[in-house]
């Protein structure tokens, strides 16, 4: 069998997280769309979980 | 013509060429995954029309960066690191059509439209590959990309049935995606594209899959009202 490259099974599981914490917020905000509270605090929580992604410090994910 | 089926376990005994093509294979789709996100978010997400909008947008780049994770655990498994793609900047994508950044709504909705079913072509390339792993994720992705090409179909539609200034809005958008669509393709004579085909990597020629592509949305930029841009202009493979 190939050897695994590093950090494969981690940064799979902490992305397998990130994913989960997004739809979640989406999901969540999705019924409710009539109340900006709602709407308003899912699209801030992605924002700053996406923001994280985008910026790309894999290292610092992995700690 | 190479037929047989290859799982994880038999990665180590193929052809060396086999070996580099899916490595090479992979962080592209890799590279693009991640590729579009990085487009869009950072002027599409807090602008977008309306919070219902906001929220697709959300959820389409949480898709896409599921789609990266699992194309970077196919390849992670092969030994091959394409982490480094989440941190590289626009201009350094594989792909050009992924260098630069999406700052309008029209733009999205055509990104969608016509880049993500370009996508999905060469989602298609994968299917009944030679390499099971790869197999075995695209229902579930090409699922998704679907979504996302139906969304923005529907969204330039309406932009280009709204008239005016919203209509020369998307024929713009259209006239830029296009030919970097076309492109996405790659080469008509291409080395590359035969070996991966010898490989059972991918399944159709360039230049037939693009064909094929210009076909399906030749129609649909029609029936919009839209003009159908030049396909020669500005390309940079034929």
């Amino acid at each position: 069998m190939a050897p695994q490259a590093p950090n494969t099974e981690v940064l799979d599981e902490h992305l397998k997280e990130v994913v989960t914490a997004l739809t979640s917020a989406v999901n969540w905000a999705m019924p409710h769309l009539k109340e900006p509270k709602i709407v308003d605090k899912a699209i801030h929580d992605c924002q700053e979980i996406l923001d994280v992604v985008m910026e790309g410090k894999v290292s610092e994910w992995l700690d | 013509m190479f037929t047989d089926k290859v799982e994880l376990t038999d990665f180590e005994k193929m052809d060396p060429e086999y070996r580099d093509l899916l490595g090479r294979v992979l962080a592209i789709q890799a590279d693009c995954e991640i590729g579009g996100p990085h487009l869009y978010l950072e002027q599409i997400l807090p602008n977008a029309p309306t919070k219902l909008d906001q929220l697709i947008v959300a959820r389409t780049a949480a898709e896409e960066i599921d789609h990266y994770r699992k194309i970077a655990r196919i390849a992670g498994d092969i030994g091959v690191d394409v982490s480094f793609v989440l941190s590289r900047s626009n201009q350094e994508r594989f792909v050009e059509s992924f260098r630069g950044q999406i700052t309008t709504w029209e733009d999205f909705a055509v990104f969608g439209f016509l880049i993500d079913r370009v996508g999905r072509y060469q989602l298609e390339e994968f299917l009944d590959c030679s390499y099971t792993p790869l197999e075995k994720i695209l229902p579930d992705v090409h699922k998704e990309e679907a979504g996302h090409i139906d969304f923005g179909t529907n969204m330039t539609s309406e932009l280009a049935a709204k008239g005016g200034e919203s209509k020369e809005k998307a024929q713009k958008a259209v006239d830029f995606w296009y030919v970097k669509g076309l492109d996405m393709f790659g080469k008509s004579e291409s080395y590359r594209s035969e070996r991966y085909r010898h490989w059972g990597l991918k399944r159709r020629a360039n230049a037939d899959a693009r064909q094929d592509y210009t076909n399906e949305v030749n129609p649909l930029i029609e029936q919009m009202g839209l003009q159908i841009p030049d396909p020669n202009k500005n390309r940079l493979y034929i």
